[in-house]
Order: C-alpha cells, then structure tokens, then sequence
C-alpha cells in the first residue's frame, strides 16, 4: 500500500456500517492489514530503542558518568521535530533506492524513542538508593554484577514506565507515516482527507487512538506482571521521597 | 542580661486576655484561656517543650493564626481592628529559617515595609544604610543576594529587615536555631546590645532555657496546652521554681546556671585580705588573721601589685622591714567585674587559689571567694547543687 | 529514480530557494504565527489550570490525568478530528490541538515552580504584612519562574515541531513546503522545510532560555 492505492470506500457510508462490515477489516487494504504495518513498525522502534538506550544509559549512571551530556540532552532532545527528520531522510531513501519504507519513518521515530527511554533509565539507575549498592559491593559482588541484579532491578519500574511513555509516544506519531508515502493506520486519514470522506477520516482517528491508549494499557499489566512486588514497592517509596 | 526600666503599668506593649486556640481535629487545646501582659519595652521568652503552643501563641499575635477566642491588644487597641496586613506592617517578625526573598538583593530584601509602606526613596536608602551597620553588617553587601551570604548574616539581615519600619513590637520565633552554637550565642549578645539602644517590645518563642535565661527580662514557663507554669525574671526562675514541671525543666544544674545570670559587678566590693603597699607590716598581719588567709595582698596606687607570703610578712613586722622590699607574686586567678559569677568560680577552684582579684580596667577592684559566691546565691540549696 | 533522477533531484537545489524565497517567507511566517497563537493560548489555559491545582490541591491529579492523556492523542487524529468541525484551513483546527498538548508540560512546571517556594519565604511574607496578591505576584511568581521558563522552552520548541504535521489539513507553515515537495516528487523544498523547522525549533529553544536569563538575575550569581 502506498502513495497510489488507496482505500476505495464509498464516501456515504456511515461510520458504524463501515466498522461492521468485515471486509473493511480483511484483505490487503483492511485495517488488520495497517494495523499490522503500524503495530510492527512501533513494536520493533521500541525495542531497538530500547535495547540501545537501557544498556547505554544504565552503564553510564552506574559509573555516574557523562552527567552534563545527559542534561544536554535534555535539551536537544525536545527540538526533535519528527516528522521534519523523516521528511529530511525521505530523498536520500529514495536516491538509494529502499523507497519510502521503512527508514525515514524508522530512524524519526526511533530518535523520538531513544531520549525518554535514556533519560529515564539513566535517572531511575542514578537514583537507587547508594544503600543498596554499597551493601552489595560489600558483600562481594563485582560491578557489573551490581548493575544488572542491584540498580537495573531496582529501577525496573520506571525503566519500564519510561518505555511505555515511549512506546506511546511512538504509537501516537506513528499515522504521519502515511503522509509520508508510508503504511499503518494514517492511512484512513489520509484517504478519508483525499476523498473527502469524513467516515474513513474518523474511522483512522478511532483506530489511532484506540491503539495509542491499548498499548498504555498493555504496558501497565505488562508491568504489573513482571515486576516483582519488592520493586514496585520500592519505586513506590522512592517515588514519595 | 538587659537592663530595663520598671514597666509602666499604665498600658502594657501587648495584652493577652483568655486566649484560646482549638483546632478542629483535636480535643484539646492547643492553648487555653491565656492571660499575659508584656510592658513596654519589656524582652519576654515564651519557653517550653515542643508542642506546649508557645508559636501558636506568638503567631496569634501578628494574625498569621486567628483565635479561637480570647483578644489581643497591642497598646491597647485590639489587633482585629484593624486590616490584618496593616496590623503585621507595624509588627516586626523574625523566624527561624530567615525567609529572606532569594531573588531580592539584601538592600531591597531589609526596604520592603518601608516601600509598602510608601516611605520616600530617599528615606528608605538611609534606614537601609542605618539597620545595615545597626545589625553588624557590611555596607558592601547590600548588592548581594541571599544565598551569597553565611547563615549569621542572612538571620542579621532578617532583623534588620523586621527593624525597617522601625515597629515598636518584635515578635521572635526561635531566631537563632538554624546557626551554630558559637553564632548563636554572639547573636543573642548582639540582640542584648540592639535592645539597650532601641528598646522594643520583644517576644521571642524559644525551647533553649539558656538562650532564655541570656536576653529575656521575664521567661514565661509554658506546658503543653498555651499553660504558663511560671511567669518570672530569670533569677527568680531559677531560685524557686513553681513547681515540679518547672524544676524538672530548668535542671538539676540549675545552681550552675544562676551563677551565670549574674556578675561580679553585683557582688558588694570587699577589700579582702588586702592593705596598701604603704602600710605596716603589723596591720597586714591583723588583716590576714580577721580574713583567716596565709596571704597579704597589696595594692599600690590603686593598682593590685602582688600576693606576700604570711612567713614574710611576719618576719618584716619582726625586723621592721617595709612591705615594700618583699617578694611578691603575681595574682593566679584575676576577674573583671563583668565576668560572670560561674566564671570567677571555675577559676576559683580551677586555679587552685582561694580568692580571686578584680581587675576592674587596671583598677584594683576588691577580691570573691568562694563564700562571696555561695553567699552571693542566698541560699544553701544551690549550694550542694553547685559543688 | 536512479541516476537520472539524481540529476535532475539532488536533495536541495539552491536556486530554489532565491527563486521561491516568498513562499519559504510567508511558510515562516504562518509557522512562527501559529506557534505564537497556540503557546498563547497554552500558556493562558495552563495559567488558570496551575492555579487551581495549586490552590485545592486534590486537584492536581485530576488535571494532570487529563492533561497527560491529552497529550498521548495522536497528532494526525487530532487534526483530522477538527478539520470538519472547524474547517481544514481555519485557525482553531490547528490551535486548539497544539496548544492542548502544550497543557501537560506547562502545568506540571508552573505547579512545580510555585510548589518550590519556601515555606519559610511564604510564611515570612505573609508575616511581614503583604497581602496575596503582592506576596504572589512580586514573590511566589519570580521564584517560581525559571521552573514556568523551563516549561515554555520545551512546550514551544515540541509545538514548533507539531506545526508541520498540520501541514496535512494544510495549515503546517513549513509542513506545507514538505508536502509540496514531496507530492511533486521534488525535494529542495522538503529539504528546505524539514531543515529550517529544526532549525526554529532550536533558534526558539535558545531564545527563550535567554530571556529566562534575563529575566532570573538572581539563579546565575554563584552561591557562597
């Protein structure tokens, strides 16, 4: 699905019919099918992001470095316009000859992902109680011993927090995608704005937004499964301080 | 210790009549039904353990907590008649955390009663210049702001700014408390000498029964629920304590503390086993035997000039020497008339001597012993506690 | 699209932009505009917002939930939202989403900012006779303004950046110069567009921490 194909919808359709009827859902231009396209693209900008980030940024509180650059960061990472970056790398794709997929899109998000998910991990990591790590150093453990079994799981929880914050965010921007020649679920929007059908156009809001709060949702049960209840106390208590 | 005129009793500085504060969670009150009168000029401590209500109290009479029934009056017009910021612009109020305005320089921190008060700028700037130096500070730091200053100034500048509109009423809570000892104990020296030439009506909420002792002319004893124990001067605190509570709270070592209320000044001069350089040996010896000391000082031209042996003062009234030609030593343990009694007998008995000298500027100044000083305290249960 | 398109499509051509310097002007303009209106418009909400949360203070939650799931709502879908009730090109379409997304992070700093006043500045204000009004505006405020400032900064240069995704209800400022880029399949302006969008957002970045400079003598001197 690209530029040229686009969702034949008749424009009088209501917005309950259109939903109802299952072949807007199957087939190659269905809503299962962009939503697959979307839900692919964030799952795999979320874990990347993440499997960069984490390590990166854990590494460096444990060794309480690189404490200005982060700040920095900070910074610079609000003027991330993504939909300008994805724009900026669409030509050289195209000059390469990968298309408009995947790697505009992919690298603008993923930009997007990183910094909450390093700032986050590196603060949560910064912030466990130096109690807890001196007793372990004490006990013997050496020090990437205590990264991984003390501080990462001490700051499991906003870790994960800071990823769902991510994940969301990602989620959210994803739709500009489909202006960009791109798939997902902005492209109901952007056919219902070509036809001016107002039924795909609400249709793809619905959607969008419906997932953008599921994968909230997915994340506080995910975290609420995963997390021993020991540190989900203690973020709690951290929190309160 | 500050000296006071005796307070007119005309119309006390601030009236307190059955105040009462109650709040809605608790049964009991916080303070109940007090009744207290500050004269003009007058330093009272309200002291007592935590949570006895003697902040409540001070900050009921500047309105920052309203009553739950009771009036205040301050020279005799009650604080609710006025509007409440009125009320608190003539009311000088320090507090123990400072709360100077962080992004205000020192010099606009100390002027800001006297702007909302629309004083003219000119005006303003002097007063500035005068609390400035009046509170101990450096002209050159009234550019800088807050935190460029230690804790000790940024409490001077808190005074300084509470003095601005030169208010006739101080209200005091625990001033001193977030400063070290040895700042603290300068502070409440400087806050005796400030007193001395502006003469304000100061309340000052403390829980330090010493700090209480130093600046206050009357402690008032609180117990919990806004209960004054006793209302006294210091002195009077310490020698009869109106009952267990107050005894428990001034200490057991209270005799020790006494002795640091009072000077040697207060004591009555006494020339001692003392004769003048000049005199006969033979007199000397009838002072030594009336004072019961082997010692003979002598004083020359009203100078201390040295202690003598008995041994040599009896053989000079034997061979008629002078006692003049005789060795003397130097005083061990010398006083000034400003030194405190618990001073002088720490020297007393650190020094091994019997009798201390008073060096009043040079002067001789009389002797204490330490039976001036137990006699000085008037009664002898000081007395065990003391030794 | 190999060597040919190369050629003839280099990912910005110069000239372009001597020639079409209007268009590249009036997009800037129309950027800058609808960044000012929707801060604006923030800024007020968030004002009114911060201070009903710093007065009850139960409030906060509530208003931070709301404001923080305003700010999930996808970009796209806020604007494709809009644009029938308002009319694609009219002003409130891209204002109000903006500015909601602004709410989140300016409230939670003005409220941090007053929360970080302390207690014993208040308590001595209040005791030397000013009234609230006086105590918050010539004390509270300035204190708590370089928290407020921080907020600003960041609300502006993420709003700069969302400009350009209303470019698709045609309302982007330097968006639209995107989108004609690459519905012609040419991208100088794309180029142009993306790059000075990032470019304002880091420009708007160090203007406003200057002002807050400016206007916070007091943060910068060192402390004793």
């Amino acid at each position: 699905m690209g530029l040229l194909e686009q969702a034949a919808v008749d424009r009088d359709i209501g917005l309950w019919e259109w939903l109802s009827d299952v072949g807007t859902w199957t087939g190659s231009d269905g809503i299962l099918t962009s939503l697959w396209d979307t839900v692919v693209l964030c799952s795999i900008v979320t874990v990347v992001a993440t499997l960069l980030s984490v390590p990166t940024a854990a590494l460096l509180a444990h060794a309480r470095k690189a404490e200005l650059s982060t700040t920095w960061l900070v910074s610079i990472s609000r003027a991330v316009p993504t939909f300008a970056i994805a724009a900026l790398l669409l030509p050289w794709s195209l000059e390469r000859g990968w298309g408009f997929e995947p790697w505009p899109i992919f690298v603008a998000l993923l930009l997007l992902a990183l910094v909450p998910i390093y700032l986050t991990t590196y603060t949560a990591v910064r912030q466990v109680d130096p109690a807890a790590v001196n007793a372990a150093r004490a006990i013997g453990h050496g020090e990437r011993s205590i990264l991984f079994k003390v501080e990462l799981a001490l700051a499991s929880s906003p870790v994960l927090a800071g990823v769902r914050v991510a994940a969301i965010q990602v989620v959210a921007t994803e739709p500009i995608r489909a202006f960009l020649g791109g798939d997902g679920l902005g492209r109901f929007v952007r056919d219902g704005f070509g036809q001016n059908n107002t039924t795909l156009v609400v249709g793809g809001v619905i959607l969008i937004g419906g997932l953008a709060a599921l994968t909230g949702v997915a994340f506080v049960v995910a975290e609420r499964l995963l997390l021993p209840t020991g540190v989900t106390r203690y973020s709690r208590q951290q929190g309160e301080k | 210790m500050s000296v006071t005129d005796q307070p007119t009793m005309s119309t006390p500085a601030i009236r307190l009549r059955g105040l009462t504060k109650v709040y809605g969670s608790s049964p009991e009150p916080a303070v109940d039904a007090l009744d207290l009168d500050v004269a003009r000029g007058e330093v009272v401590a309200l002291l007592g353990p935590s949570g006895c209500g003697k902040t409540t109290i001070l900050r009921m009479i500047n309105r920052l907590i309203e009553p739950t029934a009771g009036s205040i009056e301050i020279e005799g017009v009650d604080v609710t008649d006025q509007p409440v910021t009125d009320l608190r612009r003539s009311i000088g109020y320090v507090i123990q955390q400072i709360g100077l305005f962080p992004h205000r320089t020192i010099a606009r921190n100390i002027a800001e009663v006297p702007r909302m008060l629309k004083w003219d700028s000119g005006r303003i700037d002097e007063r500035v210049r005068e609390l400035t130096v009046l509170v101990g500070l450096e002209v050159d730091m009234l550019d800088r702001y807050p935190d460029e200053l230690s804790g000790g100034q940024q409490q001077r500048v808190g005074v300084a700014r509470a003095l601005a509109a030169d208010p006739p009423v101080l209200l005091m809570d625990e001033p001193f408390g977030a400063v070290d000892p040895i700042v603290r104990k300068s502070l409440q020296d400087e806050l005796l000498a400030l007193q001395s030439r502006v003469q304000k009506t100061i309340v000052i909420v403390t829980h330090d029964l010493d700090e209480a002792l130093r600046v206050a002319d009357r402690i008032a004893l609180f117990n919990v629920g806004g209960v004054i124990e006793q209302l006294a001067t210091p002195d009077e605190l310490m020698r009869s304590p109106a009952s267990e509570f107050v005894e428990e709270f001034v200490g057991s070592d209270r005799g020790m503390r006494r002795l640091s209320l009072k000077n040697i000044s207060s004591l009555d001069h006494r020339m001692g086993s003392v004769v003048d350089l000049d005199d006969e040996p033979s007199r000397g010896l009838e002072v030594m035997d009336r004072e019961g000391i082997d010692w003979l000082g002598v004083v020359s031209e009203d100078r201390f000039a040295g202690w003598i042996t008995r041994s040599a003062v009896e053989d000079a009234a034997r061979n008629g020497k002078p006692l003049a030609d005789l060795d003397r030593s130097d005083p061990i343990a010398q006083v000034r008339p400003d030194d405190t009694l618990r001073a002088a007998m720490e020297l007393i008995i650190l020094s091994n001597a019997a009798t201390a000298v008073i060096d009043d500027n040079g002067r001789f100044g009389g002797v204490v012993t330490l039976e001036d000083l137990r006699a000085a305290l008037g009664d002898t249960e000081s007395v065990g506690a003391m030794t | 699209m190999t060597v040919l398109a190369a050629a003839r499509n280099p990912i910005i051509r110069w000239e372009w932009l001597v020639d079409e310097w209007d268009q590249i002007r009036s997009a800037l303009v129309e950027h800058l505009t609808l960044t000012v209106l929707s801060m604006g418009l923030g800024i007020l909400l968030s004002a009114l917002l911060a201070a009903v949360a710093i007065r009850y203070r139960w409030a906060l939650t509530p208003i931070t939930a709301t404001t923080g799931l305003i700010y999930t709502l996808p970009s796209v879908a806020m604007f494709a939202l809009l644009a029938p009730i308002f009319g694609n090109l009219a002003r409130p379409t891209a204002v109000i989403p903006l500015a909601g997304y602004t709410l989140l992070i300016l409230v939670t700093n003005t409220v941090a900012g007053f929360r970080s006043v302390p207690r014993a500045v208040r308590d001595a204000a209040e005791g030397m006779g000013l009234s609230p009004f006086r105590r918050i505006v010539t004390v509270e405020l300035p204190l708590a303004l370089p928290y407020i400032i921080t907020g600003i900064r960041i609300a502006s240069v993420s709003t700069v950046g969302l400009v350009t995704v209303a470019a698709i209800i045609g309302q982007g400022g330097l968006g639209s110069l995107i989108f004609s880029g690459l519905r012609r399949a040419f991208w100088t302006p794309m180029t142009v567009g993306a790059s000075l969008s990032i470019i304002v957002a880091l420009a708007v970045d160090a203007l406003i921490y200057l002002i807050g400079a400016l206007l916070t003598p007091w943060t910068r001197r060192a402390a004793h």
